[in-house]
């Protein structure tokens, strides 16, 4: 097991290299310059003596590889740089709202379990039925639905027309309901598909069908030796589902005007903060490989085959 | 389809006489088999109709301000109007062009890129296919999202850098795809074949190892360009795509979202048309997916 997890972090280090180097070439060698825009937002034009003022004070007059490797050797040490418009320090500013993200995340992820994986199963042990096509047919206009028009929707019903929820914020845990449930009910469609496909492949197997034969009701059959072995695969798929939850936060948390990473990259970008932008950026793609990781190592111990087989 | 077949017994036909169809027609008789696969190109359909004609059968003009703002659903004005008082019936209509637009666009922006490189990195092999994969990994091992938001910071919100962005964002789906079928058409005899007659490698690629690689490119396209408008749509919404007063769905979602509670007509309707396009996209994909090839599985 530890030779495992070594490997899995060891293979994690190019891909976290090329990560940044994606990241910092893309926001530095496209056209366009950093200084520039920024001053473009304060006054019509920039004079040329404050324009070269900023890039000096930015690193922008540097060789892009200097610049590479100053911000990775920050990066390295938890130093993003400074963001542009709050003028502090922008690992302070993504630690700030790390916690409303993992919340929604966390949150949301627990919804798309709590409705995927009943729906497949319901759909599993009613194959063919319409049940089954009913079940199916949610979870795929799920998989198909904008975010933020869900988002607004459940607003409109559960906040305006029966006021029953907040429609925004982020005190106490009623403002996460409609949130987590926007986040769930999107990303449950995939999981319902694959519940319901590996719970038909358990309901096959002859464990069940020797469970049956000794006399087990049929709702020990189901849970005890159907549920818990279909359940496995889905494991794998958190890791996936958890970057959904990161890319829909980005919506979500502007949907209902819940303070978060997602907001924040957000008016980063179109308020042109840089820096905040790859921060931010870095950040949640670090959070996206950890939790996968994470889920790596889970799947390994849980399954001991993938931990020899490769 | 030609005219003998249309009089013969519909079902099983193709099961009774196989060798006088050709793969194609087979796939054909399959997708209309599957009636999501059906109602899926008819959305799809309706949706293009729309598009061509909108600008002549729209009621009144998508950005005229008609000085009765808010204005809920009637007869006079489907759908209502907006808060500048523009029709929404009208801006659906109009805006399905751009939604349109949006999802071939990007994909063909990914597709072209993706699709040489993942020939390259297959055909070639060796160093060549070790970095490239490398670096499709590394685009692949983070939520595209976070790609999408980095581009459209570097080179400003707009829906013409929002279908880069999301363009550049399918570029590795396609290098994966094809470099996995590349890898396993280039073994079959009549590439050998083609290159033991000395035809140069670029003629090989294209026309014998591309052309029998199509059939996931077409499924896994169809599948993106739904993926394309729920993302562009998505960072219209969030002011990153489209600009007013551009009848962009997402954006026009984004406009009514403050007068939600007063004016819920505003954003429900652009939602709808994008839900029924993505839809629609998703059931052909699946169609196609299954009846050019039953085993045949994308990972989206």
């Amino acid at each position: 097991m530890g030779r495992y997890i070594t490997n899995r972090i060891v293979q994690l280090i190019p891909v976290l290299f090329l990560i940044s180097v994606i990241v910092f070439g893309v926001l530095h060698a496209l056209p366009g310059d950093p200084a520039e825009l920024i001053l473009q937002g304060a006054e019509g034009g920039a004079p040329p003596e404050r324009l070269q003022e900023l890039r000096q004070a930015m690193g922008l007059n540097d060789p892009l590889l200097v610049q590479y490797f100053r911000f990775l050797g920050g990066a390295l040490l938890g130093d993003l740089g400074e963001s542009v418009r709050f003028r502090t320090p922008v690992s302070g500013l993504i630690l700030d709202r790390l916690g409303f993200t993992i919340e929604l995340a966390v949150s949301g992820l627990l919804m798309a379990l709590l409705i995927g994986v009943p729906l497949g199963m319901i759909a599993a042990v009613r194959q063919n039925s319409w049940i089954d096509t009913a079940a199916m047919g949610l979870a795929y206009i799920g998989a198909s639905m904008p975010i933020f028009w869900f988002g607004l929707v459940l607003i409109l019903l559960f906040s305006f027309t029966y006021p029953w929820l907040p429609p925004a914020g982020a005190e106490g845990l009623q403002s996460l309901v409609l949130p987590a449930f926007t986040l769930g009910f999107v990303s449950a469609g995939p999981i319902s598909r694959l519940v319901r496909s590996s719970m038909i492949e358990v309901l096959g197997e002859d464990y069940i069908r020797t469970s049956r034969a000794k006399g087990l009701t049929e709702r020990l059959v189901l849970w005890r030796h159907g549920f818990r072995n279909a359940l496995i695969p889905v494991v794998t798929m958190v890791g996936l589902i958890f970057g959904g939850m990161l890319a829909g936060a980005v919506v979500t948390e502007t949907v209902f005007s819940r303070p978060g990473l997602g907001r924040l990259v957000v008016s980063a970008i179109l308020s042109k903060d840089y820096p905040l932008v790859q921060g931010c950026v870095l950040f949640l793609a670090v959070l996206y490989l950890t939790v996968n990781l994470l889920v790596d190592i889970l799947y390994a111990w849980l399954d001991p085959r993938i931990r020899y087989g490769n | 389809m030609d005219i003998s077949k249309a009089g013969a017994p519909a079902p099983f036909v193709d099961e009774v006489e196989p060798e006088t169809q050709s793969a194609g027609k087979r796939a054909w008789r399959r997708f209309l088999r599957n009636g999501g696969a059906v109602i899926g190109t008819a959305i799809l359909l309706f949706w293009f109709i729309v598009a061509l004609i909108s600008p002549w059968i729209v009621p009144y003009d998508p950005t005229d301000t008609l000085g009765l703002a808010r204005q809920p659903p009637s007869a006079e004005f489907w759908f209502g109007t907006d808060t500048l008082g523009r029709d929404v019936f009208s801006r659906v209509l109009v805006g399905s062009q751009i939604s349109l637009q949006l999802g071939l666009i990007s994909i063909a922006l990914g597709l072209v890129p993706g699709v040489a490189l993942g020939l390259i990195a297959g055909y070639i092999g060796g160093i060549t296919d070790a970095v490239l994969s490398r670096l499709v990994d590394a685009m692949l091992a983070f939520p595209s999202i976070l790609l999408a938001l980095v581009i459209i910071a570097a080179l400003g919100p707009n829906l013409r850098n929002v279908m880069i962005a999301v363009g550049i964002g399918t570029v590795p789906l396609y290098a994966r795809l094809v470099r996995g079928s590349v890898l396993s058409i280039k073994q079959l005899p009549y590439v050998e074949a083609a290159r033991v007659l000395g035809n140069p490698p670029l003629r090989i690629m294209l026309r014998h190892v591309l052309a029998n690689a199509y059939a996931p490119i077409v499924v896994l396209s169809t599948l993106q360009v739904g993926h394309a408008i729920l993302i562009g749509s998505g960072l219209s919404f969030l002011g990153l795509g489209a600009q007013p007063p551009t009848p962009e769905w997402g954006l026009m979602s984004a406009e009514g979202r403050d007068v939600l509670r007063r004016a819920w007509w505003i954003s429900t309707f652009p939602g709808i048309a994008i839900l029924s396009v993505v839809v629609a996209c998703n059931l052909v994909g699946d169609g196609l997916r299954s009846a050019l090839d039953p085993r045949m599985r994308i990972d989206r």
